[in-house]
């Protein structure tokens, strides 16, 4: 008898071979059978016409707090992601003394734009180790997790308040490595750090202050384990984002151990980054190295308010010059009839609609309800006036609090970001699931994959992109008994139709601890995600499954 | 801190950052002839054009590059 069997799919089994069809039988959260299955099930899904695969895998998430309250990780999971790693950036919960809980607080919400309440309003944080994190966590999930230990953390567990003054001695870097090694017996599956992080006072992040032998010392320790070095270096620079993947090179090549940097964008504005950059990261893999780029596959929104600044507006003086007016003067300069007349002017003969048009109103606090999710070229054709102007009235109406979309300003080429999604090197990831969730939605980039650059552009075959989200990213993290759908493999699974599979519109939804606001992107065409056996989500709603895991790990040695 | 300029601004563009929010992609050029590239956040742009005495980002194009350096308090 087996617990579950997916009858009839096209199997795409994470390894890159082409699909076959056939079917899938579980047992005791294992894949217990594979092929033509026989024999009686508890529940039987129908796959026909359908994409069977292994449950996909987020490396690069900040669902640290969410998993506490919302073990699924929504809408993470509808998208068919089984396995998340948190703890990104040099940033986790634990280890952490209860007295510093707020400046890590402070971090969240600088760094990942994660308000207050998600860490006060909806669980009792208990713990200080690590292994209490991990414990907790094992309570709540429903989706698998592979924690990562923040390095600011560390430091600021061994260090208190001088982990942001300056370099640790001979003596605090022995006490890191100890902490470190606690970590990962505990089951953190490597270490973050970052060089670029600031503090909500605008301070560098404690591990920022660390000098390179720090580094390195750590990096020993993660040699010891086999486990993975996540960074966050200075991807604001090219040269300086080279010189990182050399460090990384070296201590990959001298302890042994994987490493990973994350963000590598396309820009259109630095068209050279991407390809130096990859040049460096082939030459150190062919040196032996394990380098590796995530590069997310979501173009980049920016969003902007009347409310803040913003440098969308930096070719146009008079709005630049009006944004940054304090709140009355912005007011009265925006309801002044000259004024305004000279804003629209500035925009140009067509009154804005080039750049200005394909705004849309985005939902929120201050959303007009009517408005929301429309584009601002639409509206102005409504009321008979021109983008301009109806940006300025949209705003007024809405006590400047109306938050608009610019959609794709960055990293969206497809034609360059889709060869680089399917460069044997990079690694698909940076999703940043579950931060900046004020800004823009961090879910559904796997669907965007499947769906954009499998399916409309073509540049990965369907089995390629499963591969690189699935088996690839549990070999380069060591995740085990994950990743493929072999017998005896974790039954973490997906169906999903691949002729509709896709991210969905962007909404604001208020579910946040304390009725805070975040914006989210449902899966289209997902049919059923199985984590560990257990049916996680089905037919658009999600059950009442807990039956994820913090992953078991194997060093990943070279 | 030489006050001889270590680099012109050459010319910057507006961009879409990690953040969500719009960024100023800033090009040098060294005395050398060396040219390199520099994105900055809107704490740091808008501290770069206000330093400038600018309100258009095409303004930038002549302006030392050091002087994202002074007075890095003030944001805006």
């Amino acid at each position: 008898m087996f617990d579950l069997i997916i009858r009839g799919g096209d199997i795409i089994d994470g390894t890159g071979r082409p699909r076959w069809r056939g079917d899938v039988g579980i047992r005791d959260g294992r894949i217990a059978a594979i092929g033509q299955v026989n024999g009686e099930a508890r529940r039987v899904i129908d796959a026909t016409n359908r994409i069977v695969a292994p449950g996909f895998i987020d490396p690069h998430t900040h669902f640290d707090v969410q998993l506490l309250w919302d073990g699924q990780a929504r809408p993470a999971l509808e998208h068919g992601i089984t396995t998340v790693v948190p703890g990104n950036c040099s940033l986790s919960l634990a280890p952490l003394k209860a007295a510093d809980r707020p400046r890590l607080v402070g971090m969240f919400q600088q760094i990942e734009e994660l308000p207050p309440a998600a860490f006060t309003e909806a669980f009792v944080w208990t713990w200080e180790s690590f292994a209490g994190y991990r414990d907790a966590l094992a309570k709540t999930v429903a989706i698998n997790v592979a924690p990562l230990v923040g390095h600011s953390v560390i430091r600021l567990w061994v260090m208190g308040d001088a982990a942001q003054q300056r370099a640790a001695n001979a003596d605090e870097i022995a006490a890191m490595q100890d902490l470190l090694r606690e970590c990962l017996d505990a089951g953190a599956v490597g270490l973050s750090t970052s060089f670029v992080d600031v503090d909500e006072h605008l301070h560098p992040v404690p591990s920022r202050w660390a000098a390179a032998a720090e580094l390195d010392a750590l990096a020993a320790v993660l040699g010891e384990y086999g486990r993975m070095l996540q960074v966050v270096p200075e991807f604001y620079a090219t040269d300086i984002t080279i010189a990182r993947v050399d460090q990384l090179a070296e201590l990959s090549l001298k302890y042994d151990i994987p490493t990973t940097f994350s963000p590598l964008f396309d820009s259109r504005a630095t068209p050279d980054n991407v390809p130096r950059v990859m040049a460096r990261v082939d030459e150190q893999f062919a040196r032996g190295a394990r380098v590796w780029p995530q590069v997310q596959t979501r173009p980049i929104d920016i969003s902007f308010s009347f409310e803040h600044p913003s440098l969308f507006f930096a070719r146009f003086p008079t709005w630049y010059r009006v944004m940054r007016m304090p709140r009355a003067e912005r007011l009265a300069a925006l309801r002044d009839p000259a004024t305004a007349d000279k804003l629209v002017a500035e925009t140009g003969a067509d009154g804005g609609r080039m750049m200005l048009g394909g705004l849309t109103i985005r939902g929120g606090e201050g959303a007009p309800k009517a408005l929301e999710g429309r584009k601002l070229g639409d509206i102005a054709d409504e009321r008979n006036t021109t983008p301009a102007r109806a940006l300025i009235d949209v705003s007024l109406e809405g006590d400047l609090n109306v938050p608009f979309l610019a959609a794709s300003l960055g990293h969206e080429a497809s034609d360059r970001v889709g060869p680089l999604l399917a460069h044997p090197h990079v690694h698909v990831g940076a999703s940043d699931g579950g931060a900046h969730i004020q800004s823009f939605a961090t879910y559904g980039d796997t669907s965007y994959l499947l769906g954009h650059f499998v399916r409309d552009t073509q540049h990965l075959s369907l089995e390629d992109a499963v591969r690189k989200i699935t088996r690839d990213t549990a070999q380069i993290w060591g995740i085990s008994e994950r990743g493929t759908i072999e017998e005896g493999m974790a039954a973490d699974v997906v169906v999903f139709d691949a002729d509709r599979i896709d991210r969905g519109g962007e909404r604001a939804v208020f579910d946040m601890p304390g009725g805070g606001m975040r914006y989210v992107r449902e899966c289209i065409g997902m049919d059923a995600v199985v984590v560990n056996g257990a049916l996680a989500y089905a037919s658009g709603a999600y059950t009442d499954a807990r039956v994820g895991q913090v992953c078991a790990l194997t060093g990943v040695r070279s | 801190m030489s006050a001889r300029p270590d680099a012109l601004i050459e010319r910057a563009e507006v961009g879409g950052g990690h953040d969500g929010q719009a960024e100023l992609i800033v090009t040098l050029r060294f005395a050398s002839g060396g040219r390199t590239a520099v994105v900055l956040d809107t704490e740091a742009g808008m501290r770069l054009m206000r330093n400038c005495g600018v309100d258009d980002a095409a303004a930038l194009a002549g302006h030392p590059w050091n002087k994202i350096l002074e007075d890095p308090t003030c944001s805006t």
